[in-house]
């Protein structure tokens, strides 16, 4: 466990030999046909089991656990406060300031500065804690990921209409000028992480989300905020609109759907020129980059859209390197040097002998990186069918 | 109506939640839950929901203060309580980890099976054992055992019998002595956390003697853990005790039922 609690980013290290990381490697690499240790395919996810709603005490919850045993419950809690009074509290002339700088930011808005204010949300009003065994919750890893998770969640901003959210997850939790709603997401992962537990709790973020519910508000405008007592008449955080659309119908058991659905963050690997998805402890171990795309889906058309990126640093910089024959003084000799060929990696265009295993040393192409995001985003593609995926989880 | 028990109770002779005075709150409990541990658990106590998961016997952290000598004649138990932020009625976090509550909790449980459990056939070793509280009502030392004792099992680490939680109260502030012909107070079994906060409670635990024995009594019952945080008056423990004890029988009943059945799938 003292290791662990070591390893800051990407998890820790399995312990295998250079020789068996360079086998991996190759495997992984083979041109356009990857074999992956467990033998999915590149863009196959890990199978999985999801429910939501099951804690009483909260106002949303989910539950997602992977095959492999590892498993993560969310739970959300909505509490209100009350908004401090930052805008009318400037002076006259911050105020003309603020309304100059915010119509600055939104020219397609002809609203003056302070109405503007009054219908948008703060990122610090969502407020996330992850709890994995073996980690003080203020060590790196907790606090890097639960940051990399909440910064697509208040930075993504859709349309309004109907079942749009206007500004965003922020906007939704404005209740009035002085009052609003402050959201608590705690993930608590059950198990020691086998893998880099991101998608998982991502996931797992994400269904909560989608299953919380906030009380109906009674009271209306500048009144201090009063609720339905009736749970029944709650309603959900990310609204729900009745599926009309045939095209939807395809996914049984859903009789409403989400037009605006909160951030998936999808861990994304690259090994030489292949592209993998959701990769376990081992595959990670050997990659070239990895990569954590966020996504959403598009309220205005029905594609998806890019929210964030974020390289995480590859553990396979820290592995042990292996020695060529070449360089290697117990062999030396018996084999000639002109038996082992020098490649060059077509990902990092480092020279390497061919079945010896070299530490990562960074740096990623452009074109991998392109690459990655365009299988994400792409009809059809991985990021859709995730979240198809999780549509299909009966959600309340 | 008001709503504490010290008030409603002599009137209705109902508790808030509408049980008697001799009521469980329903229990719902499963064992290997956790695929990726060496045992688990999930017990429900009415709304107190615990998640256990034990990991060993296995060898001990190197470098570790306690590892190595200290393991020499048996496992050592580790516990690790983790109450969710969610848990509770308003959300609480606590900064850098654990609180008190959960602190107390984990050495209470620590003590309880270090003694309870054969760890002397485990030696230069660890048992780990981690609960994550999901949702907090009250009785959560109780239920903490009761989950943990079912995860053990699960794990297949040999004890001399479940060990069995409960809590019992007395429905009053119990500070003057007892009067034995004007007994107006009932003892309360398994209480939750409004009655909890008000009301005098212990928590006590017990498990089966090891049976020596043919003719050995079956339902002798040993209290191994026993621990109170409120005042009372020392005339009223012996009620309170033998209520608990009473419930722990009950609850060894439930536990043993689920043991078996998950068994027979």
């Amino acid at each position: 466990m003292a290791a662990q609690r070591q390893a800051s980013s990407a998890s820790q290290i399995p312990h295998i030999s250079p020789a068996e990381l360079s086998y991996l490697y190759t495997s992984l690499s083979l041109p356009g046909n990857p074999i992956r240790p467990d033998g999915r395919s590149p863009t196959q996810f890990r199978p999985l089991s999801a429910e939501t709603d099951i804690l009483l005490g909260t106002n949303g919850s989910a539950r997602v656990g992977f095959a492999d045993g590892t498993q993560a419950i969310v739970g959300v809690k909505a509490e209100v406060e009350r908004t401090p009074l930052g805008i009318e509290a400037l002076s006259q002339a911050e105020q003309e300031e603020y309304a100059a700088e915010s119509n600055k930011k939104d020219t397609g808005s002809n609203g003056d500065g302070i109405k503007r204010g009054s219908s948008s949300g703060q990122g610090s009003w969502v407020q996330m804690a992850i709890e994995i065994p073996g980690f003080r919750d203020d060590d790196a890893l907790p606090v890097f990921l639960a940051e990399m998770m909440r910064e697509p969640l208040v930075e993504s901003v859709s349309a309004g209409g109907e079942g749009g959210m206007v500004g965003g997850l922020k906007g939704r939790l404005v209740i009035n000028r002085r009052w609003h709603w402050r959201l608590y997401i705690d993930v608590l992962l059950l198990s020691q992480p086998l893998s880099y537990p991101l998608p998982l709790l991502s996931l797992t973020t994400h269904l909560a989300l989608l299953s919380t519910k906030l009380p109906k508000l009674k009271s209306k405008g500048e009144e201090d905020p009063f609720f339905d007592d009736d749970w029944n008449a709650a309603e959900y955080l990310y609204p729900r609109v009745k599926s009309t659309s045939t095209k939807r119908s395809s996914i049984p058991g859903s009789l409403s759907v989400h037009k605006v659905r909160p951030p998936v963050t999808l861990l994304v690997i690259s090994v030489a020129e292949n592209i993998i998805f959701d990769p376990n402890r081992e595959e990670i171990a050997v990659a070239d980059a990895v990569l954590a795309i966020s996504v959403t889906n598009n309220t205005d058309s029905d594609g998806l859209k890019l929210l964030s990126i974020r390289t995480i640093d590859p553990p396979s910089r820290l592995t042990q390197p292996g020695v060529p024959n070449s360089e290697n003084v117990a062999t030396l000799g018996s084999t000639a040097a002109a038996e082992e060929s020098v490649i060059v990696n077509p990902s990092t265009g480092e020279e390497e002998v061919l079945g010896v295993w070299r530490p990562r040393r960074g740096g990623i192409k452009r074109m991998t990186i392109a690459k990655m995001v365009k299988m994400v985003l792409e009809k059809g593609g991985v990021g859709e069918e995730v979240l198809e995926g999780l549509e299909g989880v009966e959600v309340g | 109506m008001p709503l504490d028990t010290s008030t409603t109770y002599p009137l209705t002779k109902l508790r808030l939640d509408g049980r008697r005075w001799n009521e469980l709150r329903l229990i719902q409990a499963q064992i290997s839950t956790n695929p990726a541990s060496s045992g688990s658990s999930y017990l429900a106590m009415g709304n107190t929901t615990i998640l256990c998961s034990v990991h060993g016997p296995a060898e001990g952290r190197r470098g570790d203060a306690t590892g190595g000598s200290a393991g020499g004649s048996g496992a050592v138990v580790e516990v690790d309580v983790n109450i969710a932020g969610f848990a509770s009625v308003d959300r609480k976090r606590r900064a850098g980890g654990s609180d008190r509550q959960s602190g107390r909790i984990a050495s209470t449980l620590r003590t309880a099976f270090q003694s309870h459990l054969h760890t002397y056939l485990y030696p230069h070793s660890t048992i780990s054992i981690h609960v994550s509280v999901l949702s907090a009502d009250g009785s959560l030392l109780a239920a903490a055992v009761n989950a943990c004792t079912l995860a053990l099992v699960d794990a297949g680490i040999p004890m001399p019998g479940l060990l069995c939680g409960c809590t019992s109260a007395m429905s009053g502030s119990a500070s003057t002595p007892r009067d034995p012909l004007n007994d107006f107070l009932d003892p309360l079994l398994d209480v939750s956390l409004p009655e909890e906060q008000e009301l005098p409670y212990l928590t006590v635990a017990t498990t089966t003697s090891v049976p020596t024995g043919a003719d050995e009594d079956d339902d002798d019952m040993k209290v191994s853990m026993l621990t109170m945080d409120s005042k009372v008056h020392h005339t009223y423990i012996e009620t309170m005790l033998a209520v608990g004890v009473d419930g722990c029988k009950q609850i060894r009943e439930i536990l043993d039922g689920v043991i078996k059945g998950s068994s027979r799938q």
